[in-house]
């Protein structure tokens, strides 16, 4: 099934969960210095936030969240300064 | 088109007058409002020839489409006039209720021409407009005068205000309003100091009709409701209401992004430990200080209690902690936080006064200046009290250097001399924001090739592609690798869309806050089909800021611009760091990367928009 992460198509297999889009951009954004530097000064792993159609996806979803065919999911970094 | 009343008040000092004008609705389709606005009226009303002190220049506040929308982030509004740093356009946004009470009084826009005899301010009251005499707010500080203007006319009113610098001319004067927010750069004070308008109050009670009033509810509660929860799902110290944007020292430094020592390092290790979020909370007592309706409150109270810096007031942000703080290398975050305060006060441009005392500094340490220059204070970088003092100096305009630094770094260097431009961060007049070129080189080509208001991170804002991690995949920019900070082969393209994006946003008159926290271009233009019934798709949107940006560009050329300007940038980005993730990294490639630029937004060889391309976003009947 397609599923559009910042209006960009992806494929996923019918009943995924949310949590392989999370993994999928962890891993895509690791070593980017921002997230670095939040993982290193808070040591937690959820830093880039998700918005599924038009809607905050809490991370205690993530595991039992099912995706589908359609969705549209952005990404939502911290943001600081001026 | 609706969320408009097709009117603007007309204020005339010299004749004393004020008027109604009625405006076609192909303005606002073209242009928008906010910073469109004013470049519309600056377009139509001040030829060329006209200069920032000259009675003709006008003096625009602009609201958007977007005031009056219970949503968050439309508390934002603009002015613009021709500028006395940079001698050409410029706009200036600032937050809090001012543009939402112009919208509720019934106009689009007040203009302000003409100059004074005597110190005056303007009253709104709903359609009734006054000239009123000021004399006795002249020479008070900028949040006196509004104090005095609310108990005049009564605490519903909202306010902008100038403080002394404002008066007395300081090329970086800024106009603010409710003592926490600023129409920071470009010398908008010093525009309304030159027409003896000390203050403008506003009140209104009337609601502009919207297109689809279910739908914006609709918007408002689904947005709202996003922004808010996502705030409260960040780190503490990450969320706005506790530091506001002042949090970002601790992320820009691992970035190579901070100004320190006039540019000219790489870390300040006691800065960032002193300046970091839980210190700023717990030194300054912050508390936030929201604007209305807004879910990420990113403006905070601050009190110090005691000792020579004590104040109760605003807190200060990141671009004025930066500039006034890490600029110097004064790490007391007591003393910068009060001279921050006091460049309000003064009404002084925070990023202004850091770099030009940054500036003064490097000349002390360089014998360029001494102290019988300097009225005997040591002038050394990180002396905390030495800089509040001189900022009290330049505030004040006390003769000499105090007054010579009003004029910014561009005259100050040329008037000094020993070689006193070469660490002057400025270009075409006004002084370089918290953003470092070498961190990524996409903020050289925004600054050398910006139209809105002169070199202006705001203006474009293409440095949060890396340092904000702000992405327009609407537009076409998602997957950016971190090594493209320091190459060229996008920069023209993503630059230009910077800019058309920042023109729609203060032209809207939104908060960009929102867009670099969740919400996106397809919220905005939602949002302005629900409030206006335009229609437009997002390519549409594009196109309108790209009209916008061309119509700036036209201006920057009828009040003097030449090409030279982009390309004479400031050599200090030229100069390697040691250390640090942009160590060896200078923008070599820049003069190429502002051809590149020239040629992606339409423009000939010389940097001027072509005639095919004027016409492509409907500005055929603009060309002089």
């Amino acid at each position: 099934m397609k599923v559009f992460i910042n209006l960009k198509e992806w494929e996923f297999q019918e009943g995924a969960k949310f949590v392989e889009v999370v993994n999928l951009i962890k891993e895509a954004k690791k070593d980017e210095p921002m997230i670095k530097t939040i993982r290193e000064k808070t040591g937690r792993s959820n830093i880039i936030l998700f918005v599924l159609n038009g809607r905050v996806v809490q991370p205690r979803e993530y595991e039992s969240l099912e995706i589908k065919d359609g969705d549209n999911i952005r990404l939502i970094h911290p943001f600081a300064g001026g | 088109m609706k969320s408009i009343w097709n009117k603007i008040l007309q204020v005339d000092l010299t004749a004393r007058t004020c008027k109604t004008e009625h405006i076609p609705d192909q303005v606002y389709e073209n242009f928008l409002g906010g910073a469109g606005m004013n470049a519309y009226i600056l377009w139509r009303d001040c030829p060329r020839g006209t200069t920032a002190f000259n009675p003709a220049n006008r003096l625009t506040f602009a609201p958007g489409p977007m005031q009056g929308l219970k949503q968050s982030g439309a508390a934002k509004w603009t002015a613009g006039a021709i500028s006395p740093s940079i001698n050409m356009n410029a706009d200036s946004a600032a937050t809090a209720s001012f543009g939402i009470e112009i919208k509720e009084a019934g106009y689009d826009a007040l203009v302000v021409h003409g100059r004074s005899d005597k110190p005056v301010c303007l009253v709104v009251d709903d359609e009734k407009a006054e000239i009123k005499d000021a004399s006795l707010f002249w020479g008070k500080d900028a949040y006196e005068a509004e104090d005095g203007m609310k108990e005049a006319e009564g605490e519903k009113f909202e306010c902008v205000t100038i403080g002394p610098a404002g008066e007395l001319g300081v090329r970086y004067a800024n106009i603010q309003t409710r003592k926490k927010s600023f129409l920071g750069r470009c010398g908008l004070g010093a525009v309304m100091g030159s027409k003896l308008l000390k203050g403008i109050a506003v009140r209104g009670s009337q609601s502009v009709e919207i297109h689809d009033p279910k739908e914006m509810d609709r918007l408002n509660k689904e947005i709202n409701k996003r922004l808010t929860e996502m705030d409260k799902l960040h780190d503490e110290w990450l969320q706005f209401k506790r530091v506001g944007t002042a949090s970002a020292t601790e992320l820009f430094a691992p970035q190579g992004n901070l100004p320190i020592k006039n540019y000219q390092l790489a870390d300040f290790p006691s800065g960032v430990k002193n300046f970091h979020a839980s210190n700023y909370a717990k030194e300054l007592n912050a508390k936030p200080w929201p604007c209305q309706y807004c879910a990420i409150q990113c403006h905070n109270k601050c009190e110090i209690k005691e000792g020579p810096y004590a104040y109760k007031g605003k807190g200060p942000e990141y671009e004025s902690f930066a500039m006034v703080g890490f600029n110097t290398m004064v790490d007391d975050i007591k003393a910068v936080a009060y001279a921050c305060e006091l460049a309000n006060l003064y009404s002084l441009d925070a990023i202004s006064l850091g770099v030009v005392i940054a500036w003064a500094m490097e000349c002390y340490e360089k014998g360029v200046l001494t102290k019988k220059d300097t009225y005997g204070l040591d002038l050394t970088w990180g002396n905390a009290e030495a800089m509040v003092e001189m900022a009290r100096k330049i505030g004040t305009r006390a003769d000499g250097l105090g007054y010579l630094l009003g004029e910014g770094t561009k005259i100050a260097s040329e008037i000094i001399g020993g070689g006193s431009g070469d660490w002057a961060v400025q270009m075409k007049g006004q002084e370089i924001a918290a953003h470092n070129w070498r961190a990524q080189y996409i903020s050289a080509l925004n600054y050398c090739t910006g139209v809105a208001s002169g070199p202006n991170h705001e203006r474009g804002n293409s440095q949060h592609i890396w340092v904000g991690h702000v992405r327009l995949p609407e537009w076409g920019i998602d997957e950016v690798e971190n090594e493209e900070r320091w190459s060229w082969e996008k920069a023209a393209e993503r630059n230009a869309k910077f800019h058309d994006y920042c023109n729609v946003i203060n032209s809207a008159c939104h908060c960009k806050f929102m867009e670099f926290r969740g919400y996106t271009l397809t919220d905005l233009c939602n949002t302005i089909n629900a409030a206006t019934g335009t229609g437009w798709s997002l390519d549409d949107l594009r196109r309108c800021g790209d009209r916008i940006t061309q119509l700036q560009k036209l201006l920057n050329i009828r009040y003097g611009w030449k090409k030279e300007y982009d390309f004479n940038y400031p050599k200090r980005f030229m100069e390697p760091v040691q250390e640090g993730p942009a160590a060896g990294k200078i923008p070599i490639g820049l003069e190429d990367a502002i051809m590149d630029y020239y040629k992606e937004r339409g423009w000939d060889k010389d940097g001027r928009p072509t005639a095919s391309k004027l016409k492509e976003v409907g500005l055929q009947d603009f060309i002089e």
